[in-house]
């Protein structure tokens, strides 16, 4: 990298950080910023710098109703709840379970964890990249890695759900390796009940900052029933 | 107020804290965390849309990529508030974009009474900010004009032509004072 371009990624690393970086430049500089380390970390040094520019910011408390939105959003409140219940009857829980111990040694089949729905994403030369199970009956969304391309460095790679009409939604950034398992929120889930396809992306690392697909889209799978 | 050094470690600790709960899916810990930095990125997100529902609709995002992205966060990369008012401040300028909003270059008082500004909520102690002095000191090498084009395209999320307009000045003229007043920081700073 010569002192020319470096100082041209300083210079637009500068104006994005600031919010004068706008429209296909703003989407293109993201991109860059996703696949290349030292764009990322020019911005990393803009962000925290001009943060000095909101010294005058006075807080202002959200209404009450938001953080409620959020519960929903992310299906938290019922985990609460759950948790809840959980403590303030975790004496009679633990009585009833001593009882029922003897009762689950006739316990032939517990209700299966089935996949709901199922994806696997390969690459055009047909390496087997990602499998997916979307298990629809706790919510989860298993994902497991298999050979995957060479990531660039300060990237990730991120699923979309693409329900028809509407925008993608995210299903998080993908395992670079192993498996990994989570939680489906409610949007998630009513976006993938509306989905027959899904997609990988290139993002910046931790996934796109915007909520919506900034970085090139590498694969579209099709979702799925198992058979 | 100014933070000490010591009350923005411990608050950034805190902070460093509550995100690897979160990237654990521990609930409790979001909703700590949106106590602590929701009144300042709801302030810097405000600022920007001008437009309660939408501002609202932006934090509800804005908290959702931080439960998402707990995960990606890593204090050897950078202050943590930082990274959070990052992910704020994109989404508002995104959707000010998206929602095609007229860039309103004054408040709209009448939007701003509905919501109140609450001095003693715990974002207010500014231990939030970043070290105080090296910025100030750069700061204060900026003329008036580059000053308060930096603060309008960083607070209200101003365009370089919302800037031009609002300041009756041409546009090249704007674009030169904020491309110079980013080489006099940038400078300043690594000198």
């Amino acid at each position: 990298m010569t002192p020319d371009s470096r100082e041209l990624i300083d210079r637009l690393a500068s104006e994005y950080a600031l919010g004068t970086l706008r429209g296909p430049a703003r989407r293109r500089f993201e991109r860059w910023r996703a696949s290349t380390p030292f764009v990322d970390e020019r911005c990393r040094f803009w962000e925290e710098r001009l943060m000095h520019l909101a010294k005058d910011l006075k807080p202002v408390q959200p209404p009450a109703h938001v953080w409620p939105a959020i519960q929903r959003r992310l299906n938290l409140a019922n985990r609460q709840t759950g948790l809840r219940r959980v403590r303030s009857f975790a004496l009679a829980a633990s009585v009833l379970l001593i009882i029922g111990a003897a009762a689950l040694l006739y316990w032939r089949s517990p209700p299966a964890i089935r996949a709901t729905a199922v994806a696997t994403i390969v690459a055009k030369t047909g390496e087997h990249l990602w499998d997916l199970q979307v298990l629809g009956n706790v919510d989860r969304l298993v994902v497991r890695a298999a050979n995957l391309p060479a990531r660039p460095a300060g990237s990730d790679y991120e699923l979309w759900a693409l329900p028809a009409g509407a925008a993608p939604v995210s299903l998080g950034v993908l395992p670079a390796a192993g498996a990994s398992s989570r939680t489906l929120t409610v949007m998630q889930k009513q976006a993938l009940a509306r989905s027959t396809q899904v997609a990988v992306s290139i993002e910046p690392l931790g996934g796109s900052p915007t909520g919506q697909p900034t970085g090139a889209v590498l694969y579209v799978a099709p979702l799925r029933t198992p058979s | 107020m100014n933070p000490t050094p010591e009350s923005a470690i411990e608050f950034d600790r805190q902070l460093e804290g509550l995100l690897n709960r979160c990237a654990a899916a521990d609930s409790q810990a979001l909703q700590r965390l949106y106590g602590l930095v929701s009144p300042i990125l709801f302030a810097a997100i405000t600022r920007i849309l001008r437009r309660r529902a939408l501002a609202e609709e932006a934090l509800q995002d804005v908290f959702i990529s931080i439960w998402e992205q707990a995960g990606q966060f890593t204090a050897a990369r950078g202050r943590p508030m930082a990274w959070m008012m990052s992910i704020a401040r994109y989404r508002a300028i995104d959707l000010l974009r998206r929602e095609r909003l007229a860039p309103t270059l004054v408040a709209q008082p009448e939007e701003y009474r509905m919501i109140d500004a609450d001095p003693d909520s715990e974002g207010s102690s500014a231990a939030w900010l970043p070290s105080a002095e090296a910025m100030k000191r750069c700061f204060a090498l900026l003329s008036e004009q580059q000053a308060h084009c930096l603060e309008l395209a960083y607070c209200n999320g101003s365009s370089h032509e919302d800037i031009a307009r609002l300041t009756g000045s041409p546009l090249g003229t704007v674009k030169s004072w904020i491309r110079r007043a980013l080489q006099s920081l940038r400078q300043c700073l690594e000198s």
